[in-house]
C-alpha cells in the first residue's frame, strides 16, 4: 500500500465556467443578448419580468428561464405574458442557478429565433453572484424596501453586475429610504454601474428600462460597424 | 444541486457550501481518474477570504459527503488564503 499525493490545483468553479463560456459563445453567435436578474427574495424580479414581457411580446421574441427553489409559480406567472415556452428550473432547495442548468434550458430555446434571453435567478443576493451563467450581464434588483447599505452588505453582487434597478419606487413617499445614499453606496462598490429607477406596479420608469432592452437587442441584431 | 441524488438525505436544506462540496468531490473523482485507489485519504482545499464560502459549513458538508467510497477514509484540509481563490489543491490517495 503506497500513499500518493496528486497535485490538482483546479478551481472549484472551473467546470461551471467552462460551460458558461460555451453558453456565452452560443448566445453571442446567435447575437442574443442575455440578462441574469439577481436580487434578494421579494425584490420584484417576477413582476418586472411580467411587465417587461407584456410590453415587448408583440415586438420582440423574448425567451425566459426562471429559477426557483421550489414550485413553478414564477414560470406560470410569466407564461401568461408570452407566447413562448418559459423554461422553469426548480433547484429543489439549491440557492442559485448554474451554467449547466442554462445549457440544458437552451436545448429547448431556438436561439436563431430569439431576440432577447431573460434569466430570473433564485432569490438570493449571495450565491448567484458567484456563478457565471454565460450571460451578457448580471442585473441586480435593489428594492427600496431593503436597506440603503445593501451594496456594502452584499458587495460581490454589485461588483459583478453592470446594471442596478431600484424597484418599488412607488413606495418611496411611505418609507424612510435614502435613495441618494443607496446610489452612493452602490457606486462606492462599483463606480461603473448603470441605474434604472422604476415601479413595475405603476409603470413609472418602465419606458427607460424597455428602451434599454430594445437598444440591447438592436445592437446585437444590427451591430454598428466602426 | 438536484434532488434525488441521495447525498443529501437526512441533512439540513442544501446550501451554497453543499454545491461547492459536491463540486469538490467531482473534481477529486476526476483527478484520481483511472487510478482506482483503495481510498482517498486527504483532500486539500484552498479557500480565499473573499470566496464567499463559510469554512465551517463547507467542512460540515464535506464531512457529510465523505461517507461513501472512495471518500470513506478521507479528511478535508481547508487552507485559508487571501483573495477569492477557491480550488482543490491536492488529493492524497492510498494505492
Amino acid at each position: 500500500m503506497s500513499v500518493t499525493v496528486i497535485d490538482v490545483r483546479e478551481r472549484v468553479m472551473a467546470r461551471n465556467d467552462e460551460i458558461a463560456a460555451d453558453v456565452r459563445r452560443r448566445l453571442e453567435a446567435a447575437r442574443t443578448p442575455s440578462f441574469n436578474f439577481i436580487s434578494s427574495p421579494g425584490a420584484g424580479k417576477t413582476l418586472l419580468l411580467e411587465r417587461t414581457l407584456a410590453a415587448l411580446n408583440d415586438e420582440m421574441r423574448v425567451a425566459v428561464v426562471t429559477g426557483d427553489c421550489q414550485t413553478q409559480n414564477d414560470a406560470d406567472r410569466l407564461a401568461r405574458h408570452t407566447d413562448r415556452l418559459v423554461q422553469a428550473v426548480v433547484t429543489h432547495g439549491g440557492c442559485h442557478l448554474d451554467a449547466r442548468q442554462i445549457e440544458t434550458a437552451l436545448a429547448s430555446i431556438e436561439l436563431d429565433e430569439t431576440d432577447l434571453l431573460l434569466i430570473e435567478n433564485v432569490g438570493n443576493l449571495v450565491c448567484p453572484a458567484a456563478w457565471d451563467l454565460g450571460e451578457s450581464a448580471k442585473i441586480v434588483l435593489f428594492s427600496i424596501t431593503e436597506g440603503e447599505d445593501k451594496p456594502h452588505k452584499y458587495p460581490k453582487a454589485f461588483q459583478v453586475a453592470k446594471v442596478v434597478i431600484l424597484t418599488k419606487l412607488d413606495l418611496l413617499p411611505h418609507l424612510d429610504f435614502d435613495l441618494a445614499g443607496a446610489i452612493s453606496s452602490a457606486r462606492e462598490v462599483n463606480p461603473l454601474l448603470r441605474f434604472f429607477f422604476l415601479s413595475a406596479r405603476t409603470g413609472a420608469g418602465m419606458d427607460d428600462w424597455l428602451a434599454f432592452l430594445r437598444v440591447s437587442a438592436a445592437e446585437r441584431r444590427y451591430p454598428v460597424r466602426a | 444541486m438536484h434532488s434525488g441524488d441521495g447525498l443529501l438525505d437526512g441533512l439540513c436544506p442544501p446550501m451554497h457550501e453543499m454545491s461547492v462540496a459536491m463540486e469538490i468531490c467531482q473534481i477529486t473523482e476526476r483527478a484520481i481518474g483511472a487510478r482506482s485507489p483503495s481510498a482517498v485519504t486527504e483532500v486539500v482545499i484552498d479557500v480565499g477570504d473573499d470566496a464567499g464560502v463559510e469554512i465551517q459549513s463547507l467542512e460540515f458538508c464535506l464531512e457529510a459527503l465523505f461517507h461513501s467510497p472512495p471518500f470513506s477514509a478521507a479528511r478535508a484540509v481547508v487552507r485559508r488564503e487571501g483573495g477569492d481563490v477557491l480550488r482543490v489543491a491536492s488529493v492524497e490517495v492510498e494505492e
